[in-house]
């Protein structure tokens, strides 16, 4: 079976190596031909993803001119050049419900909300992924293909080494900085109002971008896989307060190396966690009451072990990407085997009227605004206004308007949003 | 396999052996009177013969197992009237393709049933057999039975099984298969009996069991296919052999006992001939010293070595020490 995977790029990120991680696993072990067509210019070299070299990375216009069994979108901007590709079957491999990765008024937003439209049989990591798109497209194929985790790179303890009081906790945190969904600044700030002797290890792939003055003991990134495993394993907690993510994987490599977790209650998370069993479940908003949790198991030891034994057992049983791959495969050869679906009227219908409401609203919010700016511009149209304004530019307008123009000055620079 | 009873005799537990039945059992009403039964991963054929009994046999039994011995005791034990055995390896393309030839030449008109226990997760690479079951049943109108162990509930590591099965993966594996599927928890029971004491015969006993399908399963199952109704639910009790599962136990633990015993006496082996050899070497370097020859063994050796190696002609390998000589 030939396969294209559509990325936007091939940049170091969670989604990504999913993506390159299913294609070698169908290249390597189901010989199956997996083609990453990358749908726009890549401004930056490739992450040195494990295997990508052994795969064929294409140009949309090379693709174009092929033939393929099933193509696969991996982000809701590559679902836009799916159809652009001759290709028996379409799917879309859905990671998170992109739409929530921008603000209420992005237009990004509704396009992504969009592509769940689309006719395409849809692949996804997280039960919350599939049982969201049933319910709003029933009579979609929604297949389930767990993440894999790379057992070489984060291969299981066999039993966590007991960390007494006399060891700080470490408490480690991991996300892109400026994204503002991942709370990367919340954790480290989370981690700083502990009371507890502690750690604090930040690994950011974008150190840059960091906003000043986070408490941390430590900030690296990028960092490779087994770089990664080694700052696992000398964790004992990873902590995690994402708002969006479909099924975030750094908490779950981290069982592998024996540490615990505290997360939000963020989508995704009960594929693996379960308070009080493996890890801790805190709340968003609650930097203190985090530090608490955080607390807590620095002063009981005998609970953060007993949750690092469990981490454990958890990431003992989580499959491979071996077995991960296989499900890909067979999901693939189902999609093949399968009519093509057909487009959702209901879904499509929904998604109009949310958009058709969407712009409702803004043309209401401008009418509004627009009436209450209708005396300003009843004034500007003023002839006696209009004259005045010119008056101001004489010489002698200056002069006499200028101590209020200094005195206003400020006020007038906030309202144009002008910068010092 | 005696610690791990992946393969079920008239030896295994009673609590296997029921769990076991209870399976056939659910496929039992759709087996009676089929035109074609398969089982896929039959085994020893012990479970089955059990729990399908005297009931009506299917006009045609396929039985499929990778080994050769236990599809031969499988046709013995089930002693079904036209049995075909096919030893296929349903992890290959290949062995999945002469079971598909098998089933469709003996298709015939009627119910055509496959049940498929505790075999998937043997599987090296299931993907061949998912394909076929879901064929078999979309296009070929076959019920299928199947079922995999909630292995991850206990972080079990089964040697004999390959991946992690549970009910992430059994989720996996359900949406892969055409709609319209029954899915069923299979649930572990405890219980105990009294009886009179003395020369008295066996007695049977009807037990109320509440059963809360939330419980976590041991095992989960799913049915698809057009007789997919008619699939039987139900529980088995069975008396627990206490002398056979103290000998088990009292095994396994002696055994490993023994083992470790074993473990100790190898590594106490190791350490003197470690002991030996660094006498060895010691002797060797005195020898080496007064010779004014590098060390063996050390990083000045191997440079001495290598250089010897580089200064003579690049293809010609160094010859041995002639031992003749040396001793």
């Amino acid at each position: 079976m030939k396969v294209a995977f559509l990325l936007n790029d091939i940049q170091l990120s969670g989604g990504v190596g999913v993506v390159v991680e299913h294609a070698r696993q169908l290249q390597h072990h189901h010989g199956h031909e997996s083609v990453l067509v990358l749908v726009r210019e890549q401004e930056d070299p490739s992450w040195s993803y494990r295997g990508l070299t052994d795969l064929r990375v294409e140009t949309m216009p090379s693709a174009r001119r092929e033939s393929f069994d099933v193509a696969v979108a991996t982000w809701w901007e590559t679902a836009f050049s799916l159809f652009e590709l001759d290709a028996a079957r379409y799917a879309y491999f859905v990671q998170s419900l992109e739409d929530r990765f921008y603000m209420a008024e992005a237009p990004e937003r509704v396009g992504a909300s969009m592509t769940l439209d689309l006719p395409v049989d849809f692949i996804t990591e997280a039960r919350w992924i599939a049982e969201t798109i049933e319910a709003t497209r029933p009579e979609a194929r929604v297949f389930y293909v767990r993440n894999g985790i790379d057992k070489a790179a984060f291969p299981v303890l066999d039993a966590p080494e007991v960390r007494m009081r006399e060891r700080p906790l470490h408490v480690l945190v991991e996300g892109y900085a400026d994204v503002w969904f991942k709370g990367v600044p919340e954790a480290a700030w989370a981690a700083g109002a502990m009371k507890e002797p502690h750690h604090t290890t930040l690994v950011v792939p974008n150190r840059d971008e960091l906003p000043d003055g986070l408490p941390a003991d430590e900030v690296v990134g990028p960092v490779p896989r087994d770089e990664m495993a080694a700052l696992y394993e000398r964790s004992d907690v990873v902590l995690k307060m994402s708002s969006v993510e479909g099924m975030s994987g750094p908490p779950l490599e981290g069982f592998h190396r024996g540490a615990t977790c505290v997360v939000t209650p963020v989508t995704g998370f009960d594929e693996y966690v379960e308070h009080g069993w493996n890890g801790l479940v805190t709340e968003w908003d609650d930097p203190h009451g985090t530090a608490r949790q955080l607390d807590l198991l620095a002063a009981d030891r005998r609970l953060l072990h007993f949750l690092r034994v469990n981490a454990v057992e958890t990431a003992r049983a989580w499959p491979s990407w071996d077995q991960s791959g296989q499900f890909m495969a067979a999901a693939l050869e189902r999609i093949r085997s399968l009519p093509p679906p057909q487009p959702s009227g209901r879904r499509l219908a929904a998604d109009i009227r949310a958009v058709m409401e969407a712009n409702r609203r803004m043309v209401v919010q401008r009418n509004e605004l627009a009436a209450e700016l209708e005396p300003v511009w009843r004034l500007k149209t003023n002839p006696h206004f209009v004259r005045l304004r010119r008056w101001r530019h004489t010489r002698l307008g200056r002069w006499l308007t200028w101590p209020v123009r200094r005195i206003l000055r400020g006020s007038l620079r906030e309202i144009r949003g002008d910068s010092e | 396999m005696p610690d791990w009873q992946e393969r079920v005799t008239r030896e295994s537990e009673p609590a296997i052996r029921v769990e076991h039945e209870l399976r056939y059992a659910m496929a039992a009403p759709i087996i009676a009177g089929a035109t074609l039964w398969c089982d896929l991963g039959c085994g020893s054929g012990v479970a089955a013969a059990d729990a399908l009994g005297r009931g009506q046999h299917p006009a045609r039994t396929v039985l499929v197992d990778v080994a050769e011995d236990a599809l031969a005791q499988a046709a013995r034990e089930l002693r079904h009237e036209a049995v075909t055995t096919v030893a296929a390896d349903l992890s290959s393309a290949e062995g999945v393709q002469r079971v598909r030839a098998e089933l469709l030449e003996h298709a015939g008109d009627g119910v055509r049933c496959i049940t498929c226990f505790e075999t998937i997760e043997h599987l090296a690479d299931f993907v061949p057999l998912v394909g076929l079951l879901t064929e078999l049943a979309e296009q070929h109108g076959f019920t299928i039975i199947a079922s995999v162990p909630n292995d991850a509930f206990w972080s079990l590591e089964n040697p004999h099984h390959q991946g992690s099965w549970g009910e992430g993966a059994f989720e996996e594996l359900r949406r892969l298969l055409p709609s319209g599927h029954v899915t069923f928890a299979q649930l572990p029971l405890q219980g105990s009996a009294v009886a009179p004491t003395g020369d008295v015969p066996a007695e049977a006993h009807s037990v109320d069991v509440n059963v809360d399908a939330a419980g976590v399963p041991s095992h989960l199952l799913i049915a698809f296919g057009p007789e997919t109704a008619r699939v039987a639910v139900g529980a088995g009790v069975v008396q627990v052999d206490l002398a056979e599962r103290r000998r088990w136990e009292r095994e396994r633990e002696s055994h490993l006992q023994y083992m470790e015993c074993e473990l100790a006496k190898e590594r106490a082996e190791i350490r003197k001939m470690s002991a030996e050899f660094a006498d060895w070497r010691k002797y060797i370097h005195e020898l080496e010293e007064k010779l004014g020859l590098p060390l063996s063994g050390t990083d000045a050796a191997e440079q001495a070595a290598s250089a010897q190696n580089g200064a003579g002609t690049d293809d010609v390998t160094q010859p041995l020490p002639d031992q003749s000589q040396s001793t």
